[in-house]
């Protein structure tokens, strides 16, 4: 038998489908369980974040961080991880990129604050709590931005079966590389030459099963979107929204997508412009928080 | 401040969010303050703003990895009444298979991964082995039909909604994908073994409820007031109106979802990032109330189908109806459980799970607000959306369920605290032996 690995699993601000996706393994688990000694992971084990504290430094073989730093306490939480891991695998986009609350940094902290405690229709004498609470960071980035990561391992949430796939390597020692292939790649419908000529919203029409749904002209984000959640979403004729982030070597998702689709729409660019009135919801998804435009505010606020 | 002694639980464990406890000890020893510390949040409200509103039910999931159906179709609910839009009844029933796969999955998972392992290995064991992991381990009988229930559930979900977490196929008019026969026979072969699970679900949580009756019955007893969907007296989670129980038992309010705000309010406190849900015509702290299977099973005259009816009927029997015993939230997940089981076999068995007309095409963005109510596994969610005249979302207003849960949970905190802190009231409970040494 091998020796079980010593394995903590942290959740920063997140909404916990990554440890649902683990959990979604089922029956495989009986085989995964044994490998592993869990010494931290709050959503299903009772230890607490003084245990944590109180582990010799790199005395956790894999640590998995799920979540992004939305408040200083994720930040102390992501310190503390990096500290005690020997290998820290940043675990689904939150972590990769900074995840859907990243879309959040269109605005300032203050905006957030107001609209949920102080101006929310059924909110009466709001305030902003702040006994016993953590504080917020003024705007959400990709961790791998705060501490150094081993591995990155993106999806919202990453499958099962990546889950597995990336679990396995880690435990055997053995390298865990992203694909280079696109979700297209991975997609079973039918592509031919694009020419589009209007863009159609994901409600309009009827969709043909078996056709590309670019080639349809709805914006499906799969030629830009790393390949490893098997086309779940195209496959059921929903467009990619490219929760999985862009594929290795791709710095900036959105302005990838951008890019791309000048020379796949036969559209100039103010037709373009106003079929998307709304370009950071409809290019980034997960990865607004790791775009040089939500870097440029965070620079920009810095600098006031 | 220093002859006062605090009590701090960080994190609070087995729970899907993030969560820290404060107990607040005077010198004397008696307890001054529970608080119940949700620790981040991530403006949802806010972030949804200018996008397209046909999009939402893509983004809203993600508020909850273990309930992302209920946003999702809240999402989409919401959407749909700011644009005046019916979807085909064919894509009504898919999304009610949908929800009621994910009751199931999520309902199984609260009992045997985040509950069980207090009753099982025992509320005073080891931290290390008080875990599900421990019951699959040393159980391994239990712990197969535990991810046994659990994976039925979120396949199902996945046939249906493409993905099991963050489901995407509803949108406004309809789904995007008809359920295939070849699915729906496969579902129905499937649901019969799931059938025979949920009743062996049932003996193990009866048996559980006759070994900790006295904690049941004694220990953290909170009378709050409750709400929850009906149908027609009915016990429902797609679509329905919302009743209002108070602490003496009685039905104070029957209103549909649209007209919420007359009835809900959003307590603010300062030690929490989720604010407290509470009922508005009577205040804070007075109308506090609790929403979750308990509520729900207290609010309705009866459950939708049969054997979950039996179920309820022998709740009733034996703990009254109103029901403010915290432990029985686990009872009733249990019935709940049973209901969902029987309503996806139904809808299985029907033939117009299967029909292709799921989607309307003509669907057209407009200017409007509209409300989408469904029940999550743990209480009633409220989406209410507000869209220009190009379908772009303006403003957005949530009730999400765990925040109706907040106040009544530190209501119950604070009993259960001053039964343990002041009169050592656990010592005294009969418990029976652990499954597990």
């Amino acid at each position: 038998m091998i020796m079980a690995k010593r394995i903590a699993l942290a959740q920063l601000t997140s909404c916990w489908g990554c440890d649902q996706s683990l959990v979604d393994l089922h029956l495989t688990l009986l085989e995964v369980l044994p490998q592993l000694e869990i010494v931290y992971w709050p959503a299903v084990v009772d230890y607490k974040l003084k245990d944590l504290e109180a582990m010799p430094d790199e005395s956790i073989h894999i640590g998995l961080v799920e979540g992004s730093c939305r408040t200083k306490e994720d930040v102390h939480l992501l310190k503390l991880m990096r500290k005690k891991a020997k290998i820290l695998v940043a675990w689904g986009s939150c972590s990769c990129y900074g995840g859907v609350q990243g879309l959040g940094n269109q605005w300032e902290l203050k905006e957030l604050l107001e609209r949920k405690f102080l101006k929310a229709d059924t909110v009466e004498d709001g305030r902003i709590p702040e006994e016993e609470m953590p504080g917020f960071t003024e705007s959400v980035v990709p961790n791998t931005e705060i501490v150094k990561f081993d591995v990155p391992f993106p999806g919202c949430p990453p499958t099962s079966e990546n889950t597995l796939e990336a679990l396995s390597a880690l435990l055997t020692g053995k390298p865990y590389d992203l694909p280079e292939k696109t979700v297209c790649d991975q997609c079973p419908k039918e592509r031919k030459e694009k020419s589009i000529t209007k863009f159609k919203r994901a409600h309009e029409g009827h969709i043909d099963p078996d056709k590309c749904l670019l080639d349809q002209g709805y914006l499906c984000l799969g030629f830009a979107t790393i390949g490893m959640c098997g086309a779940q979403c195209p496959t059921v004729n929903t467009p990619c929204k490219g929760c999985f982030g862009p594929p290795p070597g791709i710095k900036d998702h959105g302005a990838k997508i951008i890019s791309a689709l000048g020379a796949i729409a036969d559209m100039d660019p103010e037709e373009l412009e106003k079929a998307f009135p709304d370009p950071i919801g409809s290019f980034y998804f997960t990865d607004y928080g790791a775009s040089y435009l939500s870097k440029i505010r965070d620079k920009e606020r810095e600098e006031k | 401040m220093t002859d006062e002694k605090t009590i701090k639980i960080h994190p609070v464990t087995r729970l899907e969010g993030h969560g820290e406890l404060t107990v607040k000890m005077t010198k004397d020893g008696k307890v001054k303050d529970v608080q119940f510390n949700v620790s981040s949040t991530r403006f949802f409200e806010k972030f949804l703003e200018g996008r397209f509103a046909e999009e939402a039910p893509r983004v809203a999931p993600r508020i909850c990895g273990i309930c992302p159906v209920p946003h999702h179709l809240a999402s989409v609910k919401a959407v749909e009444d700011a644009w005046k839009v019916t979807p085909p009844p064919a894509a009504i029933k898919l999304r009610r298979l949908a929800i009621n796969a994910k009751q199931y999955s999520s309902h199984a998972l609260h009992f045997f991964a985040l509950a069980a392992p207090d009753f099982v290995v025992g509320p005073f064991a080891d931290p290390a082995k008080r875990n599900v992991a421990t019951i699959i381990k040393e159980l391994p009988d239990v712990g197969k039909l535990a991810l046994q229930v659990m994976k039925f559930g979120q396949d199902l979900v996945t046939a249906v909604g493409g993905k099991a977490i963050h489901p995407v196929t509803a949108t406004p008019g309809g789904m995007l994908n008809p359920f295939s026969e070849e699915k729906r026979d496969i579902f129905l072969e499937r649901v019969k073994e799931a059938k025979d699970w949920t009743l062996q679900t049932v003996d193990l949580a009866k048996k559980v409820v006759t070994d900790y009756w006295d904690p049941i019955t004694k220990l953290a007893i909170a009378p709050t007031y409750y709400v929850g969907l009906h149908d027609k007296g009915n016990l429902e989670i797609y679509e329905g109106k919302l009743r209002v129980m108070n602490p003496e038992g009685e039905i104070v309010e029957d209103f549909t979802p649209r007209s919420y705000k007359k009835y809900m309010g959003e307590y603010v406190s300062d030690h929490s990032y989720a604010t407290h849900i509470y009922y508005k015509p009577v205040g804070y702290p007075e109308g506090i109330w609790r929403a979750n299977s308990l509520a729900r099973c207290n609010v309705v005259d009866k459950m939708a189908t049969p054997l979950a009816d039996e179920a309820l009927q022998e709740m009733r029997d034996k703990l009254g109806r109103v029901i403010h015993a915290t432990f029985a939230y686990h009872w009733a997940r249990i019935i709940e459980l049973v209901q969902a089981i029987e309503e996806i076999e139904m809808l299985l068995e029907d033939p117009e799970i299967v029909s292709t007309d799921v989607k309307l095409s003509d669907v057209e963005p407009r200017k409007g607000q509209g409300v989408g109510c469904v029940e999550a596994p743990r209480g009633t969610l409220i989406h209410n959306y507000w869209t220009d005249d190009d379908g772009l979302i303006t403003k957005v207003n949530m009730l999400v369920a765990t925040n109706h849960n907040i106040a009544g949970i530190e209501k119950s905190l604070m009993v259960a605290a001053k039964q343990v802190f002041e009169e050592k009231a656990h010592e005294g409970l009969k418990l029976p032996d652990p499954m597990i040494e």
